[in-house]
């Protein structure tokens, strides 16, 4: 059965932008954590390549560090072991590919996070949002769709896709 | 009046009924109804609130956000052709805020207060919008204000459970335009699907569902 426990937590507190949701229900039958503060997110501002604002940049971008963008960019990026952050100034039409991505500013196109993905409350978004975790501030805009794919979920997928002797070798 | 939420919930009654968080019988019945939908998709039409996401996504749900209701209580310009002696709202340029969901793909749309806040001429393009985009079985959630109720145009809603909801202050904005009634429901959508609620909030729970 789909419902909440009738003892579950208040339910007329004012969601702080940043708080923990309610409890969850013991009932539902597929149990997720819950979406993370964004307070909670490491901060990513340190040992980061910046991108600066008069920087314009278009084509593809890959690499093996963190990235600023407080420009704009054109293209697509993909970092997959590394955090991208979209700062306050930073206006971005790309597909994103990263461990971690952050949005203060504005992006125009799909996120797809191995980990989290965290808009800020002046963060501005059109396109769907693929990630493990998802944190949205109060006040943010998003035009698409959410879609939580846990780890273990891509962990599955992935050994489901492995060869008999690899798994059992696993 | 502003209101309040101490850390004992919400006990504070506003001049219009209103409290903060409030169970509520359509989302009662909503959730009912989607007992054995484990995964549904669903279209949140209002601005964005963590919490909304979360019992969305605790629920299982695919979620589609597109805010409609912000651009309306700012009253956005682009939204109007004042060329002509009477202003005409551009419902092209408003449906064009719908993201991009296939038809007959949804499972509810939560469409909140929107139109309370639209111009009676929109309300059929938009509900039949909304209608194409729900799946057999889908439904629409919306809010309507009773007619008593003059002001409150500016309260934005979010859910505070799977079912309750919560609003973030009373409102002082009146409403742009009459309220709509049961009748005027009906005529928006197919015979025998709307099911309306009253509540004490000054406000009606509208369900229409999509028949199978």
């Amino acid at each position: 059965m789909w419902w909440e426990k009738k003892s579950g937590p208040d339910p007329g507190q004012r969601p702080h932008p940043l708080s923990a949701p309610a409890a969850r229900p013991e009932s539902w039958a597929e149990p997720l954590e819950p979406t993370p503060r964004v307070s909670d997110m490491p901060n990513t501002i340190q040992n980061q390549t910046l991108l600066g604002q008069s920087m314009v940049l278009h084509g593809e971008l890959t690499g093996k560090e963190d990235l600023l963008i407080e420009g704009q960019l054109d293209g697509t990026i993909s970092l997959p072991d590394h955090c991208v952050t979209v700062g306050s100034h930073g206006e971005v039409k790309a597909e994103i590919h990263a461990r971690q991505i952050s949005v203060l500013g504005t992006v125009n196109g799909n996120l797809t996070a191995r980990e989290k993905i965290e808009i800020r409350k002046t963060g501005q978004v059109v396109g769907d949002l693929v990630a493990a975790a998802i944190a949205i501030e109060d006040g943010a805009y998003l035009k698409g769709s959410i879609d939580i794919q846990r780890e273990q979920n891509q962990a599955a997928a992935r050994s489901a896709s492995l060869p008999p002797a690899v798994k059992a070798s696993a | 009046m502003s209101l309040t939420v101490g850390p004992q919930g919400p006990t504070k009654t506003t001049r219009t009924g209103l409290n903060s968080a409030a169970a509520s019988p359509a989302l009662e019945w909503l959730w009912k109804y989607l007992q054995d939908t484990p995964h549904p998709e669903i279209l949140d039409c209002g601005p964005v609130f963590q919490a909304t996401v979360d019992v969305f996504l605790r629920r299982g749900a695919k979620v589609h956000v597109a805010d409609l209701v912000t651009p309306l209580l700012k009253g956005e310009e682009r939204f109007w052709n004042r060329s002509g002696k009477v202003p005409v709202f551009r419902v092209a340029e408003f449906l064009a805020q719908f993201p991009a969901v296939l038809p007959a793909s949804l499972t509810v749309i939560f469409g909140w207060h929107v139109l309370d806040l639209l111009p009676r001429e929109a309300h059929s393009q938009v509900v039949g919008r909304w209608l194409s985009c729900l799946q057999p079985g889908g439904v629409l959630f919306c809010l309507l204000r009773e007619p008593y109720l003059p002001k409150g145009a500016d309260t934005f809603w979010w859910l505070a459970g799977l079912r309750s909801l919560a609003c973030a202050r009373e409102g002082s904005r009146p409403f742009p335009y009459p309220a709509i009634t049961n009748r005027d429901t009906e005529r928006l959508a197919p015979p025998g699907s709307v099911k309306t609620f009253l509540t004490r909030t000054g406000r009606r729970e509208v369900l229409t569902i999509i028949q199978p």
